[in-house]
Formats: C-alpha cells, sequence, structure tokens
C-alpha cells in the first residue's frame, strides 16, 4: 500500500515538472549574454594592456575585433520568438502524458511491486517465533557466521541440513562440530552419512573413515555399521556385506530402527544378486532405467550391478564383452579411475596385442578415458 | 610570406609534427610490443635471444622451488610441455600451484626463462585471460 | 521502499526521454514554453535517480538480499562503510552512479544556467537528457540493480577483502565526476553545433564545466594510482593498464579543452577546434566507459560470446561519437571562424598545446586498442605495456615540459619570444644549477636523472616567474607589488597553480624512476637491511587477529646513522571467509619519500624474504596532483568565470570586474 502511495506521489511530481513550466509564460529572454561577455573582454584587454602584457597596435587591433563582434550579437538579439503553433500543442500533451504512461508502462514489464524489501535485521528477527524452517535455518547460519568457533550450533545445524537435503553443507558442519567439540560416534557417523549422500550415495573412502572412526569410539554404532556394508556391498564384497547386515539385524533392538533398515537391505541386496546372476551385467538400458528411479535408489542399484560385473570379470576375465560393458557403467558412473582400472586390467587379461584389447582401448579413448601407459 | 603562405606554413609544420609522431608510434609498437606465447607455442616461435616475450600457462604441481633465499622457481605448463622459470622476487599472493601465471622476461642461455615479473591477478577466480583462452582452446581447461 | 527505488529509476527514463525532445523541439521552433520544460525536468530526473541510488544504497547497508544486486555483491559481514561503498564496487551500480552524475550535471546546469541565452540552455540539456535516457534504458534492460529474488538467500556472495578500501571507494565516484563531467561541454558543443552558432557566452560556460570536471578527474586518476602503489604491493604508481588508460586520455583531450577553452574566451579564436576538441574529450570518456565496463579487456571472446552488455555500450558509443563527429562534420563549416595570430603568441603556444596533448592522448589510444585490434584480427595475442609508452608519450611530453613556462608569459596575439625568454632567464638558470647540483652532490644519479630534475625545477620556477612578472616585481616597488600580487586575478593563480603541480608530478616521477633503490633479501630476525642510508631491523613475525583476518605481521625497526626512526609493520594477511591471501605493505614517510617493505615468503629456516624500496620523492607524483587540482578550483573561483554569473551589476555599470581584479 505504502509502495503504492509513493509511487503516485513519485509519478505526480514528475508529471508536474513537465506540466508546469508549458503553463507558465516564460519569462523574458534575457539574451544580453554575449554583449556581456565581449564588455568583459574589452575589460580585460584593458587591465592587460596596463600591465604591458599585450602590445598596444595588438590592443587597438583586440578591441577593434570584439567591437565587430558585439555590433553582430546585438543584432541577434533583437530575434522575435515564433508564435506557438499546433504542433506544439500536440507536443507538449504528449510529453505530459508520456511520464506517467512510460512510468508505469515500463515498471509494469520490469518491477516486482509486490515484493517487500527483506533487510537481513529484521528476517533474523523473526528467529524468535513463526519462522519456516528456511528461516531459521537462515538464523544459524547468520549466527554461525558470526561466531564460526561455536560448535554447539553446527552440532545442531549439521542434522538439520542433512534432513533438507544439504549433504555438503551438512558434511562442513559435522566436521566443523567434530574440531570444535571433538569426535563422537554420533558426529562422525553423520560426517560419513552426509559424505556419502553428497557424493550420491556411493560410501567413499572418506566416509569409510569417518565411519571407522565412529567404530572405534563406539564399537557396533548401528549406523556405522550400516553403512560400511553398504560401502563392501558397492565395492563388490556381497556377501561381506549381507554377514554384517545380519549380525546388526540380530544385535539390534526389536523396535530400532536399524534392524528394519539391516533387513530391507539384506532383502534388496539378494533381490540384487539374484537379478545380476541372470545378467552378466547392467546393459545401458539399465542404466537409463534406474536413471528414472529416485537418486539415491539409482545409485545404488547401478553400483551394486557394476560391483557385481566388476567381480564376475576378476573371477572369468576372459569376456571381451563385460570388459566393454564394465568401462562403459564406470563412465556413466562418472569414476573415471575405475574406468581407467578396468582398461588396464581388461588389456591385460586379454592379451596385449589382441583385437578384443583394442575394443577395449577403442571404446576408452572414444570415452575419454585414458590410460598412462 | 603573405598570410596565406604563412597559415599554410603552420599547417605544414603540424601536419609533419603528427606524421612524426604516427611513425614514432608504429616504430614502438614494432619494437615494444611483447608476444604472448604458452609453452608449447615456443617450438614453432623463433625467439630471439633476449627478446622479451610474456609467457603464461599454469604453475605446475611440485615444481615451485621457494623458501631459500629470494630467488624462486617453478615451472609453466599448458599440461602438455612446460617450461622451467626463475624469478627474484616476491610471488603475488595468488600465486599457487595448478593456478594461472603469467611471467615476463626473456630466455637465459640456459634456456630457463627469467621472469621480472609474475602476474597473478587478485581474485581467487581469476585466470589470466590469455592463459584461460590458449588453454580452452587446448581444450584442456573449462571454466566452472 | 526497493521497489520505490527500481519505480523512480523508470520514472527517470520517461523524464529524460521527455528532456531529450521537448526542449529541443521548443528551441528549433522558437517556443519559449516547450523550452522552459528543460529545466525544470533535469532537476526531477535528477531527484528521481537520487531516490533510486538512496534506495539501493538502503538496501546495501540493509543487507537486503532479495534485491540480487545485493546478494551477489555483498555480504553481511563487510564493515558498514563497506557495505554502503558496495553500492557503485559492481557493474551495475557503478553505472547506477555514472547516470546519478550524469543527471546531477544536468540538474547543475538547469540550476546555474539561468542566464543562458534560452534556446542554447534547451538544446543543451536536451544533449544532456538523451545522454541520460540513452544510459538508462541501457541500465533497466541489460545491468538493472533492481532485479529481485522471491526466496532471498540469508547470506550474500561477495567478501573480496582486496576491494574493502577507502581508497578504492572514494575513487570511481571522483572519477565518473571527471568523465561525466566532460557530458557538459559535449553537451554545449552538440548544442553550438545544432544552434549553428557559436556566441562567446558558449565558451564562457564551457571552461567552467570543463575545469571542474578535470579537477575531478584529475583527483580520481592521481586517487587510483596511490591506491594501487600502497594495495597492491608491487610499489609501482602507473602501470600503463588499460584501466588505467582508459582515464588518462580523457584527462590529456580534457587538457587540451581546457587550454583551447581559454583562446575561445578570451579571444574568440579557435572555436571550431574547441567544438571538436570537446566531443572528443567526452567520446574518449565514453570509450573509457565502454573498454572498462562491456568486458572487453578482460577478454575479446568472451565479449563476442555474451554480446548484450558490451554490444550496447558499443551501440552506445558509435552513436554519439559517430552522431556527434557526423554532425559536426555537417554544421562546422557554417561557424565563422575567430580571431586572428600570430604564430608566436599566447594563443600559437597554446595551440602548440593542444597539438602536443591530443598528439599524446593519441599515442595512448593507440596502444590501447593496438592488441584489442590485432586479436580480434589475427588471433595473436601481444601486450602493449610500459616500454611502449615510455618511448612514444615521454618524447611527446619532454618538449611540451619543456614549453610550458613560456605560454602563460607570452602576449596574445603577438608575442615577443626574447623578451619572454629574457623574463625566464632566471628561472633557467635556477633549473640549471638544480640539475648540476643534483648530478654532482647526489649519489648515483645519471645524468638524464638530472636533465628531469633540471626539467622539474624549471616547470616550478617558471610558474613562480609568471606569478613574478604578472605582480611585477622587479618593476615596481616591493609594496606596489605585493598589493598587485594579491590583487591578481585568481585565474593567473590558478594557471600558475596547475603548472607549478606539474613541476611537481614531474618531480616525483623522475626521481622515482631514476633514483629508487630496491633491495631484495631474505631476513632473519634481528637481521638489519641498509638502504639509502637508513637501516632498517627485522624483528620478527607475529601472529595477529583482525575482525576478520589472521595475520603474521613483520615488525621493522628504523634508524638512521644509529637514531632511532620508530618501527613500521608489514603483513601477510588471509581472510577465512574467502580462503584468500593479501599483502599489506608497510609504508613509511620520510619528508617527501617513501620507504616502502612488502614481505613475501616465509622461508623453511624461519627467516623472510623482504623486498624493500627507497622511492624517493614519492609523494610529489600525489601532492603535484593536488596542486593541480587547488589551481583548478582556484581557477574555478575566479569570479569572472563563475559558472553562469554575469551578474545583473554588470547591465548597470560597465565594468564592476575591475574592483575584484
Amino acid at each position: 500500500m505504502l509502495f503504492w502511495l509513493a509511487a503516485a506521489a513519485l509519478t505526480l511530481v514528475a508529471s508536474l515538472a513537465v506540466l508546469l513550466p508549458l503553463s507558465r509564460q516564460p519569462r523574458a529572454d534575457a539574451d544580453r549574454q554575449d554583449v556581456a561577455v565581449y564588455r568583459d573582454q574589452l575589460a580585460e584587454l584593458d587591465r592587460e594592456a596596463a600591465r604591458g602584457l599585450i602590445g598596444p597596435t595588438e590592443v587597438e587591433e583586440a578591441r577593434a575585433e570584439i567591437g565587430r563582434r558585439m555590433i553582430r550579437a546585438d543584432a541577434a538579439t533583437s530575434r522575435a520568438a515564433a508564435p506557438p503553433r499546433n504542433w506544439a500543442r500536440v507536443l507538449a500533451t504528449a510529453a505530459v502524458l508520456a511520464v506517467p504512461l512510460v512510468g508505469w508502462g515500463v515498471y509494469a514489464v520490469l518491477g516486482s511491486p509486490d515484493l517487500p524489501s527483506q533487510p537481513l535485521s529484521a528476517r533474523l528477527a523473526k528467529c524468535q517465533a513463526g519462522a519456516t524452517v528456511e528461516e531459521l535455518v537462515g538464523c544459524a547460519e547468520a549466527h554461525l557466521a558470526a561466531n564460526p568457533e561455536d560448535g554447539k550450533g553446527w552440532d545442531v545445524l549439521a542434522p538439520i541440513y542433512m534432513r533438507m537435503g544439504r549433504s555438503a553443507e551438512a558434511a562442513q558442519a559435522f566436521a566443523n562440530a567434530i574440531r570444535l567439540e571433538g569426535s563422537t560416534a554420533l558426529r562422525e557417523s553423520g560426517l560419513g552419512e552426509a559424505l556419502a549422500d553428497a557424493a550420491d550415495g556411493s560410501v567413499t573412502p572418506q566416509a569409510q573413515d569417518a565411519f571407522a572412526r565412529a567404530l572405534a569410539i563406539e564399537p557396533g554404532f548401528p549406523k556405522a555399521v550400516y553403512y560400511l556394508a553398504i560401502a563392501s556391498f558397492q565395492q563388490g564384497r556381497a556377501d561381506e556385506a549381507m554377514a554384517a547386515w545380519r549380525k546388526l539385524a540380530a544385535d539390534a533392538a526389536p523396535d530400532s530402527p536399524w534392524r528394519t533398515a539391516a533387513n530391507e537391505a539384506i532383502a534388496e541386496a539378494e533381490r540384487r544378486t539374484a537379478a545380476a546372476a541372470d545378467q552378466p551385467g547392467p546393459t545401458t538400458q539399465d542404466v537409463e532405467a534406474a536413471k528414472q528411479m529416485a537418486p539415491a535408489d539409482q545409485q545404488a542399484m547401478i553400483e551394486t550391478m557394476v560391483a557385481s560385473l566388476d567381480e564376475k570379470l576378476r573371477q572369468n576375465p576372459n569376456d571381451p564383452e563385460g570388459w566393454l560393458r564394465l568401462v562403459r557403467s564406470y563412465v556413466v558412473l562418472e569414476r573415471k579411475d575405475a574406468a581407467r582400472e578396468a582398461v588396464v586390467r581388461a588389456v591385460a587379461a586379454l592379451g596385449k596385442d589382441s583385437d578384443a584389447a583394442r575394443q577395449v582401448n577403442e571404446l576408452a579413448a572414444s570415452l575419454g578415458v585414458t590410460t598412462t601407459e | 610570406m603573405t598570410r596565406k603562405q604563412k597559415r599554410l606554413s603552420v599547417i605544414g609544420a603540424g601536419l609533419a609534427f603528427i606524421a612524426l609522431a604516427a611513425a614514432l608510434v608504429f616504430y614502438a609498437l614494432g619494437q615494444q610490443a611483447s608476444y604472448f606465447y604458452m609453452p608449447g607455442d615456443l617450438q614453432t616461435a623463433t625467439l630471439e635471444p633476449g627478446q622479451r616475450i610474456r609467457l603464461g600457462g599454469l604453475v605446475e604441481k611440485g615444481t615451485i622451488v621457494r623458501g631459500q633465499g629470494t630467488e624462486v622457481s617453478f615451472a609453466v605448463t599448458d599440461t602438455q610441455e612446460s617450461v622451467k622459470v626463475r624469478y627474484a622476487g616476491i610471488l603475488p599472493d595468488l600465486f599457487r600451484e595448478e593456478q594461472g601465471v603469467i611471467t615476463e622476461g626473456s630466455f637465459g642461455s640456459d634456456g630457463v626463462f627469467v621472469a621480472d615479473s609474475v602476474l597473478a591477478k587478485h581474485d581467487e577466480k581469476y585466470m589470466p585471460k590469455e592463459v584461460a583462452e590458449s588453454l580452452k582452446e587446448k581444450g584442456v581447461w573449462q571454466p566452472n | 521502499m526497493v521497489e520505490i527505488g527500481h519505480f523512480a529509476l523508470v520514472l527517470a527514463l520517461a523524464l529524460s526521454l521527455v528532456q531529450s525532445v521537448v526542449p529541443l523541439a521548443g528551441a528549433r521552433g522558437g517556443n519559449g514554453r516547450l523550452m522552459a520544460v528543460g529545466g525544470p525536468v533535469a532537476v526531477t530526473a535528477f531527484a528521481m535517480v537520487a531516490v533510486s541510488f538512496a534506495a539501493l544504497t538502503i538496501s546495501y547497508g540493509r543487507s537486503d538480499f532479495s534485491v540480487e544486486n545485493v546478494w551477489e555483491n555483498s555480504h553481511s559481514l563487510k564493515p558498514m562503510l563497506f557495505k554502503l561503498t558496495g553500492t557503485w564496487g559492481n557493474h551495475e551500480g557503478s553505472m547506477l552512479l555514472w547516470v546519478l552524475i550524469l543527471t546531477l550535471f544536468g540538474a547543475l546546469v538547469a540550476a546555474f544556467g539561468r542566464n543562458l541565452p534560452a534556446s542554447l540552455k534547451a538544446t543543451v540539456l536536451a544533449v544532456q537528457g538523451f545522454i541520460g535516457a540513452v544510459f538508462l534504458l541501457f541500465i533497466l534492460t541489460t545491468s538493472n540493480p533492481f532485479v529481485r529474488l522471491v526466496n532471498p538467500p540469508m547470506e550474500g556472495r561477495d567478501l573480496n577483502p582486496v576491494l574493502q578500501d577507502i581508497g578504492l571507494a572514494i575513487h570511481p565516484p571522483l572519477l565518473y565526476l571527471g568523465y561525466v563531467g566532460f557530458s557538459v561541454s559535449f553537451a554545449f558543443a552538440v548544442a553550438a553545433l545544432i544552434e549553428g552558432r557559436l556566441d562567446a557566452a558558449w565558451a564562457r560556460w564551457v571552461r567552467p564545466w570543463t575545469l571542474a570536471a578535470w579537477v575531478f578527474l584529475t583527483g580520481g586518476i592521481a586517487m587510483g594510482s596511490y591506491w594501487a602503489y600502497y594495495e597492491l604491493g608491487w610499489g609501482g604508481f602507473w602501470f600503463w593498464d588499460p584501466v588505467e588508460n582508459a582515464s588518462f586520455m580523457p584527462w590529456l583531450a580534457g587538457t587540451a579543452l581546457l587550454h583551447s577553452a581559454i583562446v575561445m574566451e578570451k579571444r574568440g579564436a579557435l572555436k571550431i577546434w574547441t567544438v571538436l576538441l570537446a566531443i572528443l574529450t567526452f567520446s574518449l570518456s565514453l570509450l573509457g566507459t565502454f573498454l572498462v565496463r562491456s568486458g572487453v579487456l578482460t577478454s575479446v571472446h568472451a565479449f563476442a560470446t555474451d554480446p548484450t552488455r558490451g554490444v550496447f555500450i558499443l551501440c552506445i558509443l558509435v552513436l554519439f561519437v559517430g552522431g556527434s563527429l557526423a554532425l559536426f562534420a555537417w554544421r562546422a563549416p557554417g561557424l565563422t571562424a575567430g580571431g586572428l595570430f600570430q604564430p608566436i603568441s599566447r594563443e600559437g603556444a597554446l595551440v602548440l598545446n593542444n597539438l602536443f596533448l591530443t598528439t599524446a592522448a593519441a599515442t595512448v589510444l593507440v596502444g590501447t586498442l593496438y592488441p584489442l585490434v590485432v586479436e580480434a584480427v589475427s588471433g595473436e595475442k601481444i601486450s602493449v605495456g610500459a616500454p611502449f609508452f615510455n618511448l612514444t608519450f615521454g618524447l611527446l611530453m619532454l618538449p611540451l615540459l619543456a614549453l610550458v613556462p613560456f605560454g602563460p608569459l607570452l602576449a596574445w596575439k603577438r608575442g615577443d619570444l626574447a623578451a619572454v625568454s629574457q623574463r625566464l632567464m632566471a628561472a633557467f638558470g635556477l633549473a640549471l644549477l638544480a640539475a648540476l647540483v643534483s648530478l654532482i652532490f647526489v649519489d648515483g644519479v645519471s645524468a638524464f636523472a638530472a636533465a628531469g630534475v633540471g626539467l622539474s625545477a624549471w616547470l616550478i620556477l617558471g610558474a613562480l616567474t609568471d606569478l613574478a612578472f604578472k605582480s611585477g616585481l622587479g618593476a615596481v616597488t616591493a609594496p606596489v607589488a605585493l598589493r598587485r600580487f594579491v590583487g591578481l586575478p585568481r585565474s593567473v593563480f590558478g594557471t600558475a597553480l596547475a603548472h607549478l603541480g606539474l613541476g611537481l608530478t614531474t618531480l616525483g616521477i623522475v626521481c622515482v624512476v631514476s633514483m629508487q633503490g630496491e633491495r631484495i633479501l631474505v631476513m632473519k630476525p634481528g637481521d638489519t637491511a641498509e638502504i639509502a642510508g637508513y637501516a632498517i631491523r627485522f624483528e620478527g613475525l607475529e601472529p595477529m587477529k583482525g575482525p576478520n583476518f589472521t595475520e603474521e605481521r613483520a615488525t621493522f625497526v628504523l634508524s638512521r646513522d644509529g637514531s632511532p626512526l620508530g618501527s613500521m609493520h608489514a603483513s601477510k594477511r588471509f581472510y577465512p571467509a574467502r580462503g584468500m591471501p593479501t599483502t599489506e605493505a608497510g609504508i613509511r614517510t620520510l619528508g617527501f619519500s617513501q620507504l616502502y617493505v612488502s614481505p613475501g615468503d616465509i622461508q623453511d629456516g624461519g627467516g623472510l624474504v623482504v623486498r624493500i624500496w627507497w622511492k624517493p620523492m614519492v609523494t610529489l607524483i600525489w601532492l603535484g596532483a593536488l596542486v593541480m587540482m587547488a589551481g583548478g578550483t582556484m581557477s574555478l573561483l575566479d569570479r569572472r568565470l563563475r559558472v553562469g554569473a554575469p551578474s545583473r551589476a554588470r547591465k548597470a555599470v560597465g565594468r564592476p570586474e575591475v574592483a575584484a581584479s
């Protein structure tokens, strides 16, 4: 409301700036400027002549020059003003109308009149009551930006980030909390989870280290056990993973969410191992199909399939088709290092000069995977 | 001399002056403009001994030798070729491994590039424009 | 509040459009009412842009991240001062500042130009309005600072510590006051071409505007140079960087304009040339804006691939430069030529000055644009650096500087070179003495340096000779001379001061370039380095913590011949918010000279690489600029030249000015 009033007031002022001069009789024009200037020039000439800055002949010449200009200027002054004509009236009307029209027209295209200004202090003041989660997080961020050494704050914020899906920030927050408040199984496993989440579900070596630290502090800490099992599974050690999950399900209290989670993981893993047994490995279609699924599931599925293929090729390396598929899969997963390693292994297995090896190399080159050898 | 001749001679003098200035400018451009090279361009370039050039590229990882006296040495690379650079002085704040850098100087008799100035501008996002463009042409660096 | 600013900006565009059409139509059709619209509209347009700018500044002050521009260029942790100055620390904000200053000048013309011939005033305001309208359109279409974010983040993105500097905060406004100030001279020149007449009043109004713009530009350039000197840690005061050249070219052309406007005002000669120069000066300002703002300097290719802004500014450049030059070619032949003069005369000297200055500006222009052209044409990357400019620009400046003292002493119309030389004998002798003394008594001075010192002394003494001669020293008794001295017109003082300042700057540059001492060495705590007779002992490093940075601060203790001179600090800072290291040089001013210590790497064994410069007379470079500015201001305050102040009294009395002088 205030905005509309202010905008209307501004428009009024702007329009008046055009309208008022148009409606007033213009002052009689004082076109005597030139003459005044020439008179000044003459005066200055006299002064300079008095100080000897200009020779006597030149003074006379200059005086004559200025005098001639003066006469010309006098003649020019007496030009009569033309009477107003029709076009002038049209132009005047157009000008008066142009201000509000252009103003509101252009603003309608560019402006966002319903967005109020949102100074940071006012937004932070909302922290106490009735704020959305977003805003509360913002408050916490602002607080932590000002007090980056507040470990408790990081501790509180980290799981919230996790729930909001901002896993990279969650990882940073967990790391800060660990740095400031010390290492605990909860924080370390939180860090691991955030890292894994940030890597789209892949339990990276860093994440594994974090879980390992958690287990060192508190052996059998369920979250760490669960994720390390996933790591084993992703690396193709399905049996190891199964064993860990089974133990987790057995050890956990009956109402613990970890028991359910572990059981689900076992079921899922069994299903996949069975599926992988049917198919020698993920086809491109599988990978594409997996892309339709929820990102975490999708990633897990692909990882499992690729891992099992990898394992199979370790056992039975003489499978040119399989190697090609494995390299392609790793590239799709953006695991360049693994792809490179697979190429090296394939070449070693298939014989350096074999056609199959050349095919693998060509595929690798076309996908941008270069081996150093 | 008549007034007209006088005026013509003044104008002529002015034009001569401008012509002289223009000649000077073009002479100086020929002499003083320094060319920019990446390490990979140096094979094909013909350089006079001691000719000043600007050498740009990335600071190769693990080649910076500093912390021993005032002289610093490092290698500038375009990821394929690299050139050793020697520099006495203070490196800019944002001089780091694998960051873009432009050095100016000339090759010494031992084939090491002796730089008298090293530029890495004051912004962590900054990549000297020549370096960025040449690397992009070679397809080895993409701005994020 | 933000949206009110946005709305006001749009209204300013509407008003500028009216301002560019209505008064001009009035002036061409002889309609007084239409002409009268120009003034109030110009003032209101300024008010609207001011509201807009204030709204943006407040958004910065309150960290309103719902404004995209604030979010991208600010941070809630910045000190308040830098939040506010951050308003113009980015592209959008600085363009808004540009237009604010442009409309300010429009409003000033409207306010002070009450006594201007109505049609000239109307045309000038229309040209100003047109420039304003085009730039407002540029801002609103390609660089709108009022773009909003519906879901504003809680924290801004920028906290670049290098830009958090007061010198850098003041530098752009000063520079823009200069750049944009030349738009007034440009508007007057275009108006004169449109009107088809150049009356004496014209020069009278052009000169003060040019002078004011020149004073600001001088300040802006000097401040930028000093900022680079102390902040970048290289100890250089001028790098011939394209961005610097972009501001230096309008300065050279503006200086030429200033001098030719004198001839035109005082003698009515050089009219057409002055008009052309006014057009060229503002064109160079626009070119500077283009170079800095279009991104063409960062990368010719980036400019070609993301062209909206760049192409828009390029169009503006072509429109104004091409348009005004075409207008000039069409209308200038119809303008009456001015008074006659001999080659050896004040006029002649000023023509010579113009010839040198414009040629110098042209060489800088060539040097700046050549790499861009070469790269665009052949793709070869070359750089034109200091050696080129020192050779061409330097060679052009030497004769000009040597001739400067003659100019003010020559008579108008026909000068007597022999007489003037005689008057300057004393100054010449003393300058020669200064050169000889520095050659003999100062260690390690080359003949070149001595000649430079002599040249500077010649400039300074020449300016003093001018004052002495004009007050009649030697010809009349001392009390009379003193009275005359006090009564000299302020513009005479202005000239002398400006030339004196030029001499001081030259002296500073000559001393630094030819006599500076430099040492690079590794210092361990307790080590002492000697430079220029001073002993600098490195005390050690200590970690310190600032408001938003940590630093390793090195302390040095200074002494000369065993007598202590206190300590100085230099540090390597680290700003964690951006992961950014910076170097803070330690600078100690001793007389006009400075010791400059720049810390480098910390060594394995605990030592520190230190680069120490002895910069003799270095502060004179900027002090000279200040003196030049003082001269310009003095000249501006000359009652006879005061903007729009041909007093009413003049109509009543024939010569009211004599009393003032």
